[in-house]
């Protein structure tokens, strides 16, 4: 059958275009040689066709993107990338690689890759789609006409402003997109951009993605799911780095072979186990208390002003399974959290395995909560969002028994827990390989052992099957199953309808945090598709509606910023940071005075909002109130006020804690005053240029201002992370805050090695990014998308702030 | 992963992954590679996250917290060498310079004195004991460098002479900059032979 097609290929319509790709009788080894990722494969891409890859994992299809990328070179075979021969066909290693061709092929080559935060490099918007053409050198006024186009082109002009790490995925992947866009590449190569998003997501970047083609770009789309494949012009189906199949979508698409190639799972086991499913929940479902019961529930994150949850009601009887939907930032999650004790909602009550955890009937003594939560770790277990992300130990076999060892099983009972968890995941075979070596697919069945190995009554997991391919996916629902007929009650978040249908008894549908339906499964799942396609429909129907307004309230939302964002940033940086310092030299009531008018002079010129900096600066105030009261008590000079015991109160030791104080407000404020008004790329702009004069000593400052600038971006991302891990290593009874030293010891581990890896990930999946936006440090010309200029602002500002600081300085000598 | 061991700090672009055959000349054409620069970014995060990740563990001085960016300059000292150490250490603190700049000055100037020393003797010992020896030594120097530095600072907050403040050397601040640096050094012993694997994967 395979063959047939590949023929029907030759008589494709798009032979006349020009082509932008050719590989030739190409071969890729990741082993030297041993075994084969690509296999003698020849293949071409069209200017302006929209060709699909399918495959499963481990078909070679991400390595074939890399390739036509201009990332890496294949080890035998002809590669031309946009007209050039960047890779020879000849013995001659020292010619073969021409890698001047590879860098001009590349400038027109945009490349978009899975994980849509790790593609962001700053954290504004339009500085963000900047990078890129920056890199190219272009000049500044072309970019400035080709960064908004990019951003209409994905339908994000409205937020050019916006910080992208507070965006959803689906739209940091248009953001990606969009930079990839502004460099005008010939072909776009995209490796699975849908397979960290929601359906919603998918469905964004699939109608841009068709628009593309229209403008005459090359699209070459790397996925495993079938229905992307279908608006596609051509398809590639690999197998085990060969092509197998080739031509048109509806061609391709329904052939009979296809879902075992594309590795769509065998429907046959799931279908035989459910038989048996109506016995188990009579068998386990005794009608005592419920597992799970939540009344009334709301939660807010402490940051943010809208809630995360409100009003949530819900009751689940022992071994039933419940099913969480709702789109992305709909809820999910932190109702899973909320259920693991992993946060305390604002109010309701919630009771689980038995255990008050919030409400009227939660224990007030701190012995017996702790008590409860520790009898929660042994009943609930908690498979986080991602949970490959939590591995440490050097084995399988270790990473397992970390939690059975946690509830303080003896050796011989923690290892029956693990060898009967990897038996239940079917990965015995791996027990002695080291986690970190092991597929994607695997790790994630891996984790989820480590969490059944704890033999929890409740099993609450966020997204379990998130970026799966379809045969790890069908793993673990048979593993959902099996448990759910010993009896373990099941709570799933989810955005697969299909996994709601096939497992849940009951479903919670949630939007904005609300619960907007509750009950069977085949009636949320409908409402639930209502809901998506009345969305879509909204969308489209007044989707340039909208789009108009958005504008039009951006444009009135948008105040004309203060006098003190406008100002260079490098002479806000030195001047604050002077004051900052000096502010420690103040010891006169006339200094003081002096510093505060002129710090409320600062705050005038900036129109700062004052409720978000004192947000950002409460916790410091508090620490400030105590050292005031530790200085009113220890400085004894002057007049004796009053006297209790000890404790003597004297006019000099009013004068100084009030003086300390104040020193350490000014500090304080303007620090926050600077930050408010400063973007993090203004910042690292003037460190840049700051620093500038180092470069002659040879230290490399470009380079680490643009360190510095990633590293700012990264913040949220890693302080997520580090929370996600810390949570989930605490579900399974790891803690570094009680237990015997060599158990904190333990648990630091359990957290530090995940960490660790997590930031090695991202660098990984950053420096791909990098060099997919031809950032090649000070080789070539970077062209900077602002300014900076000293204007007569500027220069007068810096003549204030400096006749304050030597008024301040040299006050003392008059 | 590859990275550049810490000898070809100087002679950039030595990494392995562009001399291999698939090298295209993709991301090592700058003075660093986007690997180094994409690194150093997501550790000097870390270390700025862990900074904030802050908890007391001498009951006796709650004011004085433990935070486990130290770990981080350590592991990164050991990875990557002096240098990159050095970067990682000044990076690290810059948040904290518009709260609390004296502080973070001096974080700076320990994290500095730790993970130097360190990186400097594990380059010339790439062994266990030359990481005990690199450990042990960092962190004598940093614990010298951090009640130094106390001694200079705390009157800046408290309206103490500089007397009282050595005064308070061996009950408080010595013990819990032991007990810190034990921490640090602790878990980097442990956790670094994990990390080397994933860093030289």
């Amino acid at each position: 059958m395979a063959a047939s097609m590949t023929q029907s290929a030759g008589s494709n319509s798009a032979v006349s275009k020009t082509t932008v790709a050719r590989l030739n009788q190409v071969s890729f080894s990741y082993d030297g040689g041993q075994t084969w990722a690509l296999d003698n494969l020849t293949m071409e891409v069209h200017a302006g066709e929209h060709l699909c890859i399918l495959g499963a994992n481990g078909s070679g299809k991400s390595t074939l993107g890399s390739i036509l990328s201009g990332a890496t070179a294949p080890d035998r075979g002809q590669v031309e990338l946009m007209g050039r021969v960047v890779c020879s066909d000849t013995s001659d290693q020292g010619r073969r690689i021409d890698t001047e061709a590879y860098r001009q092929a590349r400038r027109s080559i945009g490349m978009v890759f899975q994980n849509p935060e790790d593609q962001i490099v700053t954290t504004v918007v339009q500085d963000d789609v900047a990078f890129g053409p920056e890199n190219l050198g272009l000049p500044r006024q072309k970019m400035l006409s080709c960064v908004p186009a990019a951003l209409r082109q994905v339908d994000l002009q409205t937020r050019m402003n916006d910080d992208p790490t507070r965006m959803s995925g689906g739209q940091q992947q248009r953001l990606a997109l969009a930079g990839s866009l502004a460099m005008n590449p010939g072909m776009m190569v995209l490796d699975e951009p849908g397979a960290m998003l929601d359906a919603a997501g998918r469905q964004e970047i699939q109608s841009i993605l068709c628009r593309l083609t229209a403008q005459g770009t090359a699209v070459v789309h790397i996925t495993h799911l079938l229905e992307q494949a279908r608006q596609a012009d051509r398809v590639l189906v690999l197998d085990h780095g060969r092509i197998v199949a080739s031509g048109r979508p509806d061609q391709i698409l329904n052939s009979q072979d296809l879902p075992a190639l594309v590795g769509e799972p065998d429907q046959n086991p799931l279908t035989q186990s459910s038989t048996s499913d109506t016995d188990a929940k009579t068998a386990v479902g005794n009608h005592a208390s419920p597992m799970v019961k939540l009344s009334d529930v709301s939660y807010s994150f402490p940051d943010a002003g809208s809630k995360a949850l409100s009003q949530v009601n819900l009751e689940l009887a022992a071994g039933r399974t419940l099913a969480i939907i709702g789109r992305n930032g709909s809820g999910k999650s932190t109702l899973a959290r909320l259920i693991c004790a992993l946060a305390a909602p604002d109010s309701g009550s919630i009771q689980v395995a038995g255990l008050p955890l919030a409400g009227p009937d939660r224990p007030k003594a701190k012995h017996l909560r702790r008590q409860n939560l520790k009898l929660l770790r042994q009943r609930v277990g908690y498979v986080m969002q991602y949970p490959e992300h939590q591995l440490f130990a050097d084995t399988v076999a270790q990473d397992i028994a970390y939690g059975p060892h946690n509830l303080g099983y003896g050796p011989e009972q923690v290892q029956q827990r693990v060898d009967e968890a990897m038996k239940l995941l079917d990965i015995s075979d791996l027990a002695d390989r080291s986690p970190f070596d092991l597929s994607g697919g695997q790790r994630r069945l891996v984790a989820i052992a480590g969490v059944v190995a704890c033999s929890p009554q409740l099993l609450v997991l966020d997204e379990a099957t998130a970026s799966l391919d379809p045969q790890a996916c069908a793993r673990i629902m048979r593993l959902l199953r099996v448990l759910h007929q010993r009896g373990v009650t099941i709570v799933m978040s989810t955005h697969a309808d299909r996994e709601a249908l096939d497992l849940a008894d009951q479903t919670l549908l949630l939007e904005h945090g609300e619960t907007l339906d509750y009950g069977p499964t085949v009636e949320v799942v409908e409402r639930y598709h209502q809901l998506l396609a009345t969305d879509t429909a909204k969308k489209d129907a007044a989707g340039k509606e909208t789009a108009e307004q958005e504008t039009n309230q951006a444009q009135t939302d948008q105040k004309p910023p203060s006098l003190l964002a406008r100002l260079d940033p490098r002479a806000k940086l030195v001047t604050f940071l002077l004051a900052m310092f000096t502010a420690f030299a103040i010891s006169t009531p006339a200094q003081l005075v002096l510093a505060l008018v002129v710090t409320v002079g600062l705050f005038a010129a900036a129109r700062a909002p004052l409720r978000s900096i004192m947000n950002s600066v409460k916790g410091f105030l508090i620490l400030m109130l105590l050292l005031a009261l530790f200085n009113l008590l220890v400085t004894q000079t002057g007049r004796r006020l009053a006297a209790w015991g000890p404790f003597v109160l004297t006019t000099g030791g009013i004068w100084v804690a009030v003086l300390y104080a104040c020193r350490f407000m000014l500090i304080i404020f303007l620090g926050a005053l600077l930050v408010e008004t400063t973007t993090p790329t203004q910042m690292t702009d003037a460190c840049e240029s700051l620093l500038s004069p180092l470069s002659r000593l040879g230290i490399h400052t470009n380079e680490i201002a643009l360190v510095l600038s990633l590293a700012l971006r990264f913040i949220p991302t890693l302080g997520r992370e580090v929370q996600a891990i810390v949570e989930a290593q605490a579900a399974r009874g790891g803690s570094i805050e009680s237990g015997s030293l060599s158990q904190r010891l333990h648990a630091a581990i359990a957290i530090t090695v995940p960490v660790f890896a997590g930031a090695l990930r991202h660098a990984d999946n950053l420096s791909r990014a990098l060099d997919a936006r031809c950032y090649e440090g000070s080789r070539q010309e970077r062209t900077h998308y602002r300014l900076l200029r000293l204007g007569r602002m500027d220069i007068l500002f810096i003549a204030l702030m400096a006749f304050y600081l030597l008024a301040l300085l040299l006050h003392p000598l008059f | 992963m590859s990275m550049p061991n810490s000898h070809s700090h100087t002679t950039t672009n030595k990494d392995t992954r562009f001399n291999d055959v698939h090298s295209t000349g993709a991301g090592g054409s700058g003075r660093w590679s986007t690997k180094r620069i994409a690194v150093y970014a997501l550790f000097v995060a870390l270390a700025m996250v862990l900074s904030f990740f802050s908890f007391p563990i001498f009951p006796a001085a709650p004011w004085l917290k433990y935070d486990p960016s130290g770990i981080v300059v350590l592991v990164c000292g050991f990875a990557f060498g002096p240098a990159a150490a050095a970067i990682i250490s000044i990076l690290g603190f810059v948040p904290h310079l518009f709260t609390n700049p004296f502080g973070a000055l001096i974080s700076m100037i320990v994290a500095l004195a730790l993970s130097v020393p360190a990186a400097l003797v594990y380059r010339r010992m790439h062994s266990r004991k030359g990481a005990v020896i690199g450990i042990v030594s960092g962190a004598i120097l940093g614990v010298i460098a951090a009640i130094l530095c106390n001694v200079v600072i705390t009157p800046f907050y408290a309206h103490m002479s500089m007397a009282k403040v050595v005064a308070m050397i061996v009950p408080i601040l010595l013990p819990f900059n032991l007990m810190k640096f034990a921490i640090h050094g602790v878990v980097t012993f442990l956790i670094y032979k994990p990390i080397s694997k994933l860093i030289n994967k």
